[in-house]
């Protein structure tokens, strides 16, 4: 009874903790230095693309390898709505003439496409159980890669395109950090409203026991549906902001290192609780682009062949054998048996 | 008559190639199909195959063939190493076995580039001249890549359907709480699947390297044609996807030839999108 009541301690700490996360971050700026705000920003966008791979993945259990596609989408979206003129001289020639639209809208049009990408994806691939969700989300991000590479007018090939200075979502670091601190509040406290829900119950049913939960009258394909929604949207939203975050958009936002490090952070730092993968989504970023950056690459003697990917994906693989519910599961657990 | 020339071209590049797509997208769908691993390291062992290989023949100035050899058989080793330490202790857990293999994936990737750098090198052939056939040019080398894939094909099916290992693996494919039951040693059929999968794979690399470049970036491309057959073929079936390894290679080659090499792998991967919506189970596979 006492480990029950802890339990439901624990849940509604939760949320306490993390408007403690953010109260903390809006303090910090006044003491850290530009450049590492520049990266958490790009951290807590990182941290929306951590918990939305998990809504899908964690929460409902279906294997989503292309929750990048999304992100690129989202990303290419509001790219294209923001330099109309790429739209000149291709199949698309109508949209050229597109007034200027505010910043807000196109991310907002880059969720939304990516939402319905991820609905007609979902539509197709989860009628089936089994693997071919994660076989066919695995394969498509190189569909749209190639995509890029073969309507080069468009998508700019391999190099991508800018969207212009001026088209940033702030004009400084700490504007920028600013607007991505809110957008992921917003993104987090929405996901985790929807986790908690009757709705986020069923999803979680779902993925606890697909058999029982249909025998319950629940709709399993709809749901996925749903999630999938959720999650591509959320998706779609951080990959556009990103965009004009850094003011370029290129293919690598569709591809397999990011995919990796997605859930590397999510695994490591707990699937399916949002309070993981927003640990993990914090330490791995900072963990690649900073502290391996600054710390570790600069000391390898060039005849050693390690970098700090390596690094990393020896870490993601001795933590899925060594503890495969994550660090959050295993200080919970932790906590429990005390 | 050029066009007769294109298309015996297309169908004989075509048919090397589906050979080779063969070897490899079998060995992928041959361990899915026994033990349920999705084994995305399926195309780190294709390259790894290459590489050692090249770095047997330029480093320690091996033969071809022996270099060859000694290579797969490494890979193998190497597959049954991973299957032991990585693999095998999160088994259970489907989520988890596809990250540890993808993150092994993505580590050999890095180690390839930080060794070998990021640009294709060619395996020394093992065989070169050509012959003529209907006033068309072809290597030797093509015709000997077609001969090894068909041959290790029905190698495979012999093994698989003649030999009591070979029936032990069906067995477990089929039921594998049932192979359990009956006193098959399953741990022991999954070591021997994966090395078999893992030797095909190398093979497989060998051959596409002489014909094309080895370079890192194909551990993910290789793999993600792999799945795109194998699902397309139908999950587990290795008849089936033989044959649209055949499929894919033909379209493949066609769109190189008419359209331009940055089509092909568009124009396959969006095929197999068409197909997947018709018919998402596949060409042969079964509704689980």
């Amino acid at each position: 009874m006492k480990k029950i009541t802890r339990y439901w301690r624990i849940k509604t700490n939760e949320l306490s903790y993390l408007i403690g996360f953010m109260m903390v971050m809006a303090v910090i700026p006044i003491f850290l230095p530009e450049t590492l705000l520049y990266i958490l920003g790009l951290t807590f966008i990182f941290i929306v693309f951590s918990v939305s791979w998990d809504f899908m993945t964690g929460l409902v259990g279906e294997v989503n390898l292309g929750h990048t596609i999304f992100i690129g989408v989202g990303g290419y979206v509001t790219a294209l709505l923001n330099v109309p003129q790429r739209f000149e001289k291709t199949f698309l020639s109508p949209l050229a003439t597109l007034p200027q639209l505010p910043i807000p809208l196109t991310i907002l049009v880059g969720g939304i496409i990516a939402a319905i990408v991820g609905i007609l994806i979902g539509l197709i691939t989860l009628r089936l159980k089994g693997w071919y969700f994660a076989l066919v989300t695995a394969i498509l991000p190189l569909l749209f890669i190639k995509a890029t590479y073969v309507f080069k007018e468009l998508f700019g090939g391999e190099e991508g395109f800018s969207v212009g200075l001026g088209r940033a979502v702030a004009q400084d670091t700490l504007g920028k950090y600013i607007v991505t601190l809110v957008f992921m509040a917003i993104c987090i406290l929405v996901m985790y409203g929807i986790k908690n829900s009757k709705l986020g119950l069923t999803l979680i049913a779902i993925r606890e026991d697909n058999t029982l939960a249909e025998s319950l009258g629940i709709n399993i394909y709809l749901y996925k549906v749903f999630a999938m929604a959720v999650s591509s949207f959320f998706a779609g939203l951080s990959g556009a902001l990103l965009v004009h975050y850094r003011v370029t958009v290129s293919p690598d936002l569709f591809d397999v290192p990011l995919m990796l490090l997605i859930i590397l952070a999510v695994v490591i730092g707990g699937l399916g609780s949002i309070i993981g993968p927003i640990i993990g989504g914090f330490l791995i970023y900072l963990l690649k682009y900073w502290v391996l950056k600054v710390y570790l690459v600069p000391f390898i003697p060039p005849t050693i062949p390690i970098n700090d990917d390596i690094v990393l994906y020896l870490l993601l693989i001795v933590i899925a054998i060594t503890m495969p519910h994550g660090i959050y599961e295993r200080l919970r657990k932790l906590y429990l048996t005390i | 008559m050029g066009d007769i020339n294109t298309l015996m071209t297309i169908f004989l590049y075509g048919a090397t190639f589906g050979g080779i797509l063969a070897l490899i997208s079998s060995g992928f769908t041959l361990i899915f199909g026994v033990s349920r691993i999705l084994n995305f390291s399926h195309g780190a062992f294709f390259m790894m195959g290459a590489y050692i290989g090249i770095y047997l023949i330029q480093q320690l100035n091996l033969d071809p063939l022996i270099a060859s050899l000694i290579s797969i058989l490494l890979v193998g080793i190497f597959a049954v190493a991973t299957y032991i330490t990585i693999i095998h202790p999160v088994i259970k857990n489907e989520v988890m076995t596809i990250i540890v293999t993808l993150a092994l994936a993505l580590l050999v990737e890095q180690v390839i580039l930080l060794t070998f750098g990021e640009f294709g090198f060619s395996y020394p052939e093992l065989i070169t001249g050509t012959i003529s056939v209907g006033g068309v040019a072809i290597s030797l080398l093509r015709i000997l890549i077609l001969a090894i894939s068909l041959a290790t094909i029905l190698a495979l099916w012999l093994f698989i359907d003649k030999t009591r290992m070979g029936k032990e693996i069906n067995a477990a494919s089929q039921d594998p709480e049932g192979a359990i039951l009956i006193g098959l040693d399953v741990n022991k059929i999954f070591a021997v699947t994966i090395f078999i999968s893992a030797i095909l794979a190398a093979l497989s690399g060998i051959l596409y390297s002489q014909m094309y470049t080895a370079n890192p970036f194909q551990i993910l491309n290789s793999l993600i044609l792999a799945f795109s057959i194998v699902i397309l073929g139908g999950l587990g079936s290795v008849k089936g996807s033989i044959i649209s390894s055949f499929i894919i290679g033909f379209i493949y080659i066609a769109t190189t030839t008419l359209l331009g090499a940055r089509w092909s792998e568009f124009i396959a991967l969006a095929i197999i999108i068409v197909i997947l919506i018709i018919r998402p189970t596949g060409l042969f596979g079964v509704e689980e």
